[in-house]
């Protein structure tokens, strides 16, 4: 028995280095600065840190466009520190902090504790975090948050006016308060062109809700065997599974975050979008106005939550919505009936 | 009407891939290698499929690479587990969680991506029958599965070497080279059940995208308690389970309580299983089969 013990040690040890060796690869892809730091000379320096690689993800990669615009302004520089997981998050926040730039800029949730422990010790510290903000309040601590169900209720919208069947759906990843942000809003915009309109969600849910596009697949062929014909995708990588069964079954589908369009032309109507690149710069803006501690919230009448097929270049983004011209010229209606105030969509995460 | 059609092709499309993971799992088994890698060698098999169907345009190229890649990859089982008697549970859990780690970084080297890789071009299987060719092949290993084991020599010696490895070696079968063909077999078999995932279940790549399907198989191998068609039942009760599941949320159950619904089946027909065996066996247990207790992922 001891002998086994002892060759079994090694080998355990060599499995859990095996383990590290492939963290440490995902380890040597960040910390790379997108722009020279030692060439600014009294310009503005600022630091994004993100709680994922950017990679080809498209929500990140409009953060990082929006602090090189910012630093661009500003004839300053921009470092992008990319983290891979709750400890890299960690060290890249630190580091951040350590090197003392104008403005840390912080993208997710993941980073709404950190932040408020490095808030309370660096009081000079200037933090701007995008899509979250900490629980308590802090005057060195701006936040920008994002009101997706206004999108979503537009593209709703969309959906009862193109629906054949009369009954719009959506995948969404969990059944909780924000996530329901994507399913709700999606049905009330449909009833409100459409007030017969039947709707239906399934929520994805399991293991990993964010990774099961097989799961998420099954989910949208639930709704689509009983005749949905207009999918909200709200099921992160689910949503190119529910694109494949919308696609195979002739429906429709709506995409989130960015034009996704591309990935099933002829089945992806439309998407409700996040201009991230547009809250980071302007949220930069604000605090080196010298507003600081405020949460601003970005929606439809602030241009950081739109429709691909609001925005410009409507045309070459694939997206079915293009061929239908009648249906953007009301949903552009009730964008402005939004904005002006006099419609109010109801936000499912606001009671919590 | 709840129960058609389409809920039936929806539980069968979702009990393919853990069938084939499973079902090498249950070799392993029988040769007395308790695999619980099975995760990580089906998500190694999706990788390996879409990337090779991706660059050489063919599905069917993408399987038979995903069938080899894995069985290569599981060679760091059969080496650790049966060369130098290393932990097999130490072993899969380092190979399920390399291949998380190995198969993202691979994706961003030969793809340039994050998360998800998916092309409109990327060929996937063709359906027969509303199902593809893998998964008639799933079925039809279970007959051949059952059939070795039960009747040919290779199956009776494989057993053998399972249940009292000592006594095979004296009459001159060596536990080595059966502990390796299981472990092989059984990493052929994820590779396929990662192709049925990656090119069938949907046509794309995304990290970590067997989400707990291995283990849900480690679940089936121990429910089917290593049998063939019990592996069979085991995987028919999460699919069908599953498949359930999304229905009932149309129904308006919330989705909290239909995720729970296989892990619910999965205790439920533990306590029926076991209870039937100590009924009828008292004492004598001579199968090399675990306790199957509290190992649910």
């Amino acid at each position: 028995m001891s002998r086994r013990s002892r060759r079994t040690l090694p080998l355990a040890a060599m499995s859990v280095l095996l383990v590290a060796g492939a963290t440490a690869c995902n380890a040597a892809a960040k910390d790379d600065a997108s722009a020279d730091s030692s060439a600014s000379a009294g310009g503005k320096s600022f630091t994004l840190v993100t709680p994922d690689a950017v990679g080809q993800n498209e929500f990140l990669k409009l953060a990082v466009t929006g602090v090189e615009a910012a630093a661009k302004a500003h004839d300053g520089t921009s470092k992008v520190f990319q983290s891979t997981d709750t400890a890299s998050q960690q060290q890249n926040v630190q580091a951040a902090v350590d090197a003392a730039p104008d403005v840390v800029v912080l993208v997710g949730f993941e980073f709404a504790d950190l932040v408020a422990q490095q808030a309370a010790a660096h009081p000079k510290q200037q933090f701007l975090m995008i899509d979250a903000c900490t629980t308590k309040a802090f005057d060195n601590v701006s936040c920008e948050v994002f009101r997706e169900h206004e999108g979503v209720f537009l593209a709703g919208a969309e959906a009862g006016l193109l629906t054949k069947s009369g009954k719009v759906g959506a995948v969404d990843v969990l059944d909780t308060p924000v996530f329901r942000r994507f399913s709700d809003p999606f049905a009330a915009g449909a009833q409100h062109v459409a007030p017969k309109t039947k709707t239906g969600t399934r929520f994805v849910g399991g293991q990993s809700p964010f990774d099961d596009s097989a799961r998420a697949k099954e989910q949208a062929n639930d709704l689509l065997s009983d005749g949905y014909d207009q999918l909200m995708a709200a099921a992160a990588a689910g949503n190119y599974g529910v694109f494949e069964a919308a696609k195979a079954k002739g429906a429709f589908a709506y995409g989130v975050d960015v034009n996704q369009c591309p990935s099933a032309p002829g089945t992806v109507v439309d998407n409700v979008i996040k201009r991230t690149d547009v809250a980071v710069e302007k949220g930069i803006e604000q605090v080196l106005g010298g507003q600081t501690g405020t949460t601003t919230s970005y929606g439809l009448k602030e241009s950081g939550i739109s429709l691909t097929g609001l925005e410009k270049g409507v045309d070459s983004s694939q997206c079915v919505i293009a061929k239908h011209p009648d249906v953007l010229k009301k949903v552009t209606a009730l964008r402005d009936q939004i904005v002006s105030g006099e419609l109010t969509v109801d936000d499912p995460a606001a009671a919590s | 009407m709840f129960f058609d059609s389409d809920l039936l092709m929806s539980a069968l499309r979702a009990l393919t891939p853990i069938l084939l993971a499973a079902l090498g799992g249950a070799v392993c088994e029988r040769a007395g290698v308790f695999n619980i890698g099975l995760e990580g060698m089906m998500l190694m098999g999706c990788f390996t499929a879409v990337a090779t169907s991706w660059f050489t345009g063919s599905p069917w190229l993408g399987v038979l690479a995903a069938a080899l890649a894995s069985a290569a990859y599981s060679l760091i089982l059969a080496v650790g587990a049966v060369t130098l008697r290393g932990d097999a549970v130490v072993l899969g859990i380092a190979l399920n969680l390399l291949a998380v780690g190995l198969t993202s970084f691979l994706l961003r080297t030969v793809f340039g991506v994050q998360g998800t890789f998916d092309d409109p071009s990327l060929a996937g299987l063709p359906l027969v029958g509303g199902f593809s060719p893998l998964a008639y092949l799933a079925w039809a290993s279970v007959g051949v599965a059952a059939l070795m084991l039960s009747r040919h020599v290779w199956g009776l010696r494989l057993r053998g070497v399972g249940e009292a490895p000592d006594a095979a070696a004296t009459l001159g079968v060596s536990p080595v080279k059966y502990q390796y063909a299981a472990v092989l077999v059984s990493g052929v078999l994820c590779g396929l059940a990662g192709a049925q995932l990656a090119l069938g279940n949907v046509t794309l790549f995304s990290e970590n995208m067997t989400a707990g399907r291995g283990w849900i198989a480690v679940v089936a191998v121990m429910l089917g308690r290593a049998l063939p068609f019990g592996v069979l039942l085991a995987a028919l009760l999460f699919g069908v389970a599953e498949a359930a599941g999304f229905r009932l949320q149309g129904l308006g159950l919330p989705q909290q309580a239909t995720d729970a619904a296989p892990y619910v089946v999965t205790l439920g027909a533990l306590f029926l299983t076991t209870a039937r065996r100590r009924r009828r066996t008292p004492a004598t247990s001579t199968t090399a089969d675990p306790t199957p207790t509290g190992a649910v992922s």
